[in-house]
Order: C-alpha cells, then sequence, then structure tokens
C-alpha cells in the first residue's frame, strides 16, 4: 500500500481532482490539469467531460503522453475532431464548466500570462503563447488553475496578459467577457480563491504542512486572509495509489518521489 | 481516370511554383504530421521572405524560421510538446518586435474559416480585455475591428480572414485524385486547407479511389479543392503520423539540442537538410528502415 507520504505535486492534483464535479464538462490544458482530470474521472467524478483543444473529447489514456500532439493522450477516445469543434463550438459557444489551466504566472486578479517572461535587466524570453488558453480563459463558465508557488510567479501583475481574469479588478460584464472567470489557483502550497466583491485573490486553504508565513513570503501581491484558515485535505491511500500506479507510473509529470 | 496522371507531383516541382513573399500555411501542430517534407524542400530551394501561418506551431514552420526563410509568423501559439520549446521562433520573437503576429488557437481557426467561407471577416468573443488584443492593434491594426452587433448590441471583436497563397497537409491516405482522409484529431486542418488560394496534399499512402470510396465519411478533403498531392513514406519525420509511426524521440531531442543555439542550428540545417538531395536521403541519413520499423504505429494503439 501507499506508505509514502503525499508529495507536494501529488496533493496539488489531487486537490485539483476534488474541485471538479461530477457530470462537468471540462477543457483541460495538458501536464498537471490532465492528471487531475484523470484521477476525478477515476474517483469522484466518472461523468465528467474531458476536452482537449486539438480536437479529442474523453480520452481514456493508458500511456503518459508528452503532450497534446501525442496521440497517447487521444487513446479510446469517444470523439475525435477539431479546434472548431472543441474550441469554437463548445468553449466559444459557452457550454464549458470549468477551464483548467496550467500557467507562468498568475496575477492577483487572476490574470494568465503563458507568452514570455522579463528578467531584471529587461530582457525578454518568449514561450508558448496562448494556444487555447485565452479562448478558455474568455469563455469557459469558470477557470481553475495550477502552478507552483513562488513569489515571482505570482505578481501584482504579469508580465504580458495572455489570457484575462478580472483584468484591473474589473467584473467580467464590464470586461465584455462571457465566461465567468478564475475561482480556483492551486499551488503547491495552498488554494487560493478570488474575493467576490474586490475580485482579489483570497487563501482558501494551506496545505498540511504549509505555514502561513510561508504563503505571505512566497506570494508576490497581497493576499485576502480569512481568520481561520482550514488545511487543504491529503489525498487518500486510493487517490496515491492511481496516480502513482494507474495515472502518471514514469512520474513525468507528478516529478520525484517523496 | 484521364486527366489524374498530372496531379501527384514531387515536392521539388510543387516548391518550384512557389515564388519569394508567399504566404504558406502548414499543417502540423507541435509534433504532429508537420510537413516536413515541404519544409525541408522550401529550404534546399533557399526560399525568402515568406508569411507563415499555423494554429498551434511546431517542427514544420520552427526549421523554416531558423533556416531563415520566414519575414512573418501568424500563430496561435506553439511548442514541441515535452521536448521543448519552439527556439527559433521563440528567438525571432525576441530580436524583433512584431515579427509574429500572435493569436490564439481558436481564433486563427475561425481566421481561416472565414478564408474558407470566402467572407472577409468574422467575429468573436475571444481576446477581448487582452495583451494578445493589445499587441494586435499594435502590429496588426489592418487585422483587427470591434463592432457592436446589428442584431443585440453586443460587442465584438471582427477577425480577417486569412487566405494563404498555398496550403500544405499531411494525410495519411490520398488518391490520385486528392481525395484525402485523416485520421485521429486534426486540430485546423480542414479550415486551413480550405481556406486557401492553392492546396497541395501530401500522403503517407496512395490509394485507388475505390479505397476511398469504402468509407467516403472519411474524406475531409475532396479531390477536386486539391492542386497536387506528393506521396512521401515517413514525411513527417520526425513528428508523428498517427496510425503510421511515432515521432521519433531521439531525434527530436537531437534537433532541440541545435535549435537551442542560433550557432548551432546551422550544422541540423547542413547535415539532414542541404545534406541531403530529397526525403528518401534524409531518411537513411536519420536511421533508414530500422529506424522506421522502430517507430512504426502499433496497430491497436496507433502510436
Amino acid at each position: 500500500m501507499s506508505e509514502v507520504p503525499a508529495t507536494d505535486t501529488e496533493i496539488m492534483a489531487t486537490a485539483g481532482a476534488r474541485e471538479l464535479k461530477d457530470g462537468q464538462v471540462v477543457v483541460v490544458g495538458l501536464g498537471l490539469p490532465q492528471v487531475a482530470t484523470v484521477l476525478a474521472k477515476r474517483t469522484h467524478a466518472p461523468r465528467l467531460s474531458a476536452l482537449l483543444e486539438i480536437g479529442v473529447i474523453n480520452p481514456a489514456p493508458i500511456d503518459t503522453a508528452v503532450g497534446l500532439a501525442d496521440a497517447r493522450i487521444w487513446y479510446k477516445a469517444t470523439c475525435w475532431s477539431g479546434f472548431l469543434d472543441v474550441m469554437g463550438m463548445n468553449v466559444h459557444r459557452g457550454v464549458v464548466d470549468v477551464g483548467f489551466l496550467g500557467a507562468l504566472e498568475i496575477d492577483q486578479h487572476g490574470n494568465i500570462n503563458t507568452t514570455l517572461l522579463k528578467n531584471d535587466k529587461g530582457g525578454i524570453r518568449y514561450f508558448n503563447g496562448s494556444a487555447g488558453g485565452n479562448d478558455i480563459a474568455s469563455m469557459a463558465k469558470s477557470v481553475m488553475m495550477i502552478m507552483r508557488h513562488e513569489k515571482r510567479k505570482l505578481p501584482t501583475l504579469v508580465a504580458h496578459l495572455t489570457s484575462p481574469g478580472f483584468v484591473g479588478g474589473k467584473s467580467r460584464k464590464e470586461l465584455g467577457l462571457r465566461g465567468g472567470g478564475p475561482f480556483c489557483v492551486i499551488t503547491d502550497k495552498a488554494v487560493l480563491g478570488f474575493d467576490e466583491e474586490t475580485h482579489s485573490a483570497k487563501l482558501v486553504s494551506l496545505h498540511p504542512g504549509v505555514s502561513l508565513e510561508d504563503v505571505v513570503e512566497n506570494t508576490g501581491f497581497t493576499l485576502k486572509i480569512p481568520k481561520q484558515v482550514p488545511n487543504t485535505p491529503l489525498p487518500t491511500a486510493e487517490e496515491l495509489r492511481l496516480l502513482r500506479e494507474e495515472i502518471d507510473p514514469k512520474r513525468v509529470y507528478l516529478g520525484k518521489e517523496g | 481516370m484521364a486527366n489524374d496522371a498530372n496531379k501527384v507531383k514531387t515536392v521539388a516541382e510543387v516548391v518550384q511554383t512557389i515564388p519569394d513573399g508567399a504566404h504558406i500555411a502548414l499543417g502540423g501542430f507541435a509534433i504532429n504530421r508537420c510537413n516536413i517534407v515541404v519544409s525541408h524542400e522550401l529550404i534546399r530551394q533557399q526560399k525568402k521572405d515568406l508569411t507563415l501561418s499555423q494554429g498551434v506551431v511546431g517542427l514544420d514552420t520552427d526549421l523554416l524560421v531558423g533556416a531563415g526563410l520566414v519575414k512573418r509568423c501568424i500563430m496561435g501559439g506553439g511548442s514541441l510538446d515535452r521536448f521543448g520549446p519552439v527556439h527559433c521562433i521563440n528567438r525571432a520573437r525576441e530580436t524583433q518586435p512584431g515579427w509574429s503576429h500572435d493569436y490564439s488557437s481558436l481564433t486563427i481557426c475561425l481566421k481561416y474559416l472565414a478564408g474558407a467561407l470566402g467572407i472577409s471577416f468574422i467575429p468573436t468573443k475571444c481576446l477581448m480585455s487582452s495583451e494578445v488584443l493589445d499587441r494586435l492593434e499594435q502590429f496588426a491594426p489592418d487585422d483587427i475591428r470591434k463592432m457592436k452587433c446589428p442584431f443585440t448590441g453586443e460587442e465584438y471583436l471582427l477577425l480577417k480572414a486569412l487566405t494563404p497563397d498555398i496550403c500544405f497537409v499531411h494525410v495519411q491516405v490520398a488518391d490520385r485524385e486528392g481525395n484525402s482522409q485523416i485520421s485521429g484529431a486534426r486540430w485546423e486542418n480542414e479550415e486551413q486547407a480550405k481556406s486557401g488560394k492553392r492546396l497541395v496534399v501530401v500522403t503517407e499512402e496512395l490509394v485507388p479511389t475505390e479505397y476511398i470510396q469504402r468509407n467516403p465519411e472519411r474524406t475531409i478533403i475532396p479531390g477536386h479543392r486539391v492542386e497536387a498531392i506528393i506521396h512521401q513514406p515517413f514525411g513527417a519525420h520526425p513528428s508523428a503520423c498517427f496510425d503510421y509511426y511515432d515521432y521519433d524521440a531521439d531525434h527530436l531531442r537531437l534537433y532541440v539540442n541545435h535549435s537551442k543555439k542560433k550557432e548551432t542550428f546551422p550544422d541540423y540545417v547542413n547535415k539532414y537538410i542541404l545534406g541531403t538531395k530529397d526525403h528518401w536521403e534524409y531518411l537513411d541519413l536519420v536511421g533508414g528502415l530500422k529506424q522506421m520499423n522502430e517507430i512504426r504505429a502499433e496497430k491497436l494503439l496507433g502510436y
């Protein structure tokens, strides 16, 4: 049995899975969002529909893929189509409940950067760009993000606003966006949410063993902190077994063992 | 069968007809069904000042940018999945502000769809309130407008149609008329292929029309839209072609090791592209039949 304690990444993946509800339609970015979605489907949410932007719906992979272009993640899907179907007639149409995304940076208003980073000397380094990220953040009914918790990755304002959250603290309606915007950020230290009035990030729960000081110190903006901060529940033995033995046995996305 | 014989062409013949400065759309996605045959030949013939468009840019476009053939990229995003970033494209974006017009996956697809439908623009609710839009307004001001819907008053972004001079798409199966069937996911292949002024298909297998007629529902591109067919087995190597072969992980790592630095990229181009006269010689150089057999897809898995 799983005697080895859960790693930070395993806690992240499980926390992500638990935010997904059975029957929801979820459009999933690759990496940890994929791992968390498969975990949700194999535990409490078997009727969840998982959509991949490339044109794949509800795959049941048996090998770990290196990305969306890797057919390992297309295996046993119930539908193969393309962008126009998944991103157009599902995401743009407004039938997707949750967009589940990774990021380079996330700021206090839930804006996402997946395009570029600036160094101290003003140099710019480019990364993937939007791909489906902007479409999903703009149009999904809600957005969940997952990313490592580092001060430089959680700035007051992202270095490049690729995908909008509550830009400038404004409501989605004011921004002319149809989707509901971000509701949750899962890191390797905590779960964050967004204040309904100010649309700024707030602390929801701390992962077991992580101190409040640690989170405050490693967040680049001021977090709203509730009087009582609960702990994020640990993964169960069954969740750990699924992650380690079935979903990512080569630890491509889960990383080092504990 | 009377007039079909001249539709099957070599890639060299097709590329000779492309003028410098042309807008070319390639059908690859990251490391899947990339138009490697076409990119290699464009490099051998040293075409210049190309505009390249693609939804999620991959190895085919990265090669052309690294070899210095591209003056503008119109793209939605891109990477080589876990093998690494599209280093050559990212370097161009870092050193030349405005060199790339960056959209998103869906908005690039919608721009092709508008082109394919023969309409000059298409409305969307994506990209609003983002820096992606700010930058397009700065660097591509003639391609972006905002408008209130004349029926509801809701604000929309209008995207100008994309109509490339020539589109290439790599497919698993085509007949001599160009009837083309794609298996697996197909991103923006259909909208892109049908948006251009010319369309050329690169196929793994050239099959009799009777084979196409067995499953006509799989035909994504009907033959009358296709100007030419290039028949090249393992034509997407080192990217994958679903049901035919997996990506060549060792060669992709070798590619990224060269593309990482501007100084080492010419070594790759000289050895694997300029140093080979065609794709058959290239395939021999990267391991030949033995290596192709190594990456051949398992029948039940498709990879």
